[in-house]
């Protein structure tokens, strides 16, 4: 049988019994007369019963100690949160300050500048009226440009001349009402003295005699069509600046 | 107990955030459980309260790293129970005349277990308590706090080993070697008388 060595004695002692240490107790004499030794030494070695302290020592402590603490005011802790309160404090007060900013300034853009919302219904129509007019007079201007140069004995060049006369002698009639309402008798005018030429390119045959084509060229040259539509034209961009400033709200 | 806790740990907040007197309150709520150990440790009054105050004057410094989930009791009793082993590591005291000392009735009345008792039951008494402290007086500090951690406050090896900033299994040496020790002296001294 193997014995209870002194360490395995003491740490039984100490486990308050229990375990393989007890039940070897149990049926060895020799290591249990030597636990009863053991229990023996330790207890006389009771612990002796500390000098009692009144009540007021624990204030007398405090008080012999108290002089030589520190304040914790520059805890590191304690500035570490007031720091991430400062920190967002100063971020919600840039973020408000940026939305005020933002605010202020649209108010202010809108203060300075009518606005969309306040052209009125006829200033867009004569936007509108102008853009048509200026394609309509590029188109005038490259039809009269081809008759000054085009060949009478040739069907498939004068084919193309006469559809898109035809179909600029009916936006002519459009424009010319437009011109009225836009109140520009010069246009007007000028329309009005382009009709005819429109009325007989646009009533040609597929092939066109060179006595008639000689007429319609000198017609042109002598009424000076071309050089008026290219006037006409040149004046347009400055309506359809205006047109176009308006329909954007008065921003350029 | 956890109430006890809660309250310790509200105080910490406050001493923390600059209210220096609420660490009065600890002081005081803690320090006759100090004193006890450090008491058992030391072996004299003087020593106890010197240590007592070096804990709590340590604990403060430190108080900024006590974490929250501890218990500030738990954690002060620790900072006292090093307090105390630097304490009678620091006093090489001549053991004989430490005995000499201990064995005067007159010196050692706190010691009695009964004062009630008659003149020889006091001496028999007074020569049982010369002879506990003689038998303490021969550990190394460092077996004799972890003796009393374990033979009179109670405290698991675990406890004992985070006390003292040791591994368990040394703690648990030291607690075997204390118990030896104390054993031979105690024979050694039976004999004498």
């Amino acid at each position: 049988m193997t014995h209870l060595t002194e360490e395995e004695l003491i740490e039984h002692y100490y486990s308050k019994g229990g375990g393989t240490a007890s039940r070897h107790l149990e049926g060895c004499a020799e290591c249990a007369e030597a636990y009863a030794a053991l229990r023996s030494d330790l207890a006389q070695m009771m612990p002796a019963e500390p000098p009692t302290r009144d009540a007021s020592y624990g204030e007398q402590v405090w008080t012999s100690i108290a002089s030589t603490l520190p304040v914790y005011h520059s805890s590191r802790k304690h500035w570490m949160r007031i720091g991430l309160w400062r920190g967002l404090s100063y971020a919600a007060l840039c973020a408000l300050l940026v939305a005020g900013a933002f605010f202020a300034g649209r108010q202010w853009e809108r203060g300075r500048q009518p606005g969309k919302a306040e052209i009125p219904p006829s200033q867009t129509r004569q936007g509108v009226i102008l853009v048509v007019l200026s394609d309509h007079l590029d188109r005038t201007e490259r039809l009269l440009v081809e008759l000054k140069h085009v060949d009478a004995g040739s069907a498939e060049m004068v084919s193309p001349l006469r559809d898109e006369a035809r179909s600029l002698l009916a936006a002519n009639g459009a424009c010319r009402r437009n011109a009225a309402q836009i109140g520009d008798p010069a246009l007007g005018t000028a329309l009005d003295r382009l009709n005819p030429l429109l009325i007989e390119v646009a009533n040609q045959p597929e092939s066109m005699s060179r006595a008639t084509l000689a007429r319609l060229q000198n017609e042109i040259n002598a009424n000076g069509l071309l050089f008026e539509v290219r006037v006409l034209r040149s004046r347009i961009p400055d309506h359809k600046s205006a047109a176009a400033s308006q329909l954007n709200g008065g921003t350029i | 107990m956890l109430c006890m806790g809660k309250n310790d740990h509200a105080t910490i907040r406050a001493i923390l955030a600059g209210d220096k007197e609420a660490y009065g309150e600890l002081v005081m709520r803690h320090s006759q459980s100090l004193f006890r150990v450090a008491f058992r440790i030391t072996g004299n009054e003087a020593d106890a309260e010197d240590v007592v105050q070096e804990a709590f004057l340590r604990g403060y410094r430190k108080l900024e790293s006590f974490e929250s989930r501890s218990e500030f009791g738990t954690w002060i009793y620790r900072i006292a129970v090093r307090c105390a082993l630097d304490r009678i590591g620091g006093h090489k005291t001549d053991e004989t005349s430490r005995v000499a000392e201990v064995t005067d009735p007159e010196r050692d009345g706190v010691q009695v277990a009964d004062r009630a008792a008659g003149p020889d039951q006091l001496l028999l008494s007074g020569e049982i308590a010369a002879m506990q402290q003689a038998a303490m007086q021969s550990l190394t500090p460092m077996e004799r706090s972890a003796f009393v951690l374990r033979h009179m406050e109670d405290r698991t090896i675990a406890e004992i080993a985070a006390a003292l900033g040791i591994e368990p299994n040394a703690a648990k040496q030291a607690v075997f070697r204390a118990v030896q020790k104390l054993r031979l002296r105690l024979s050694a001294l039976r004999m004498r008388i």
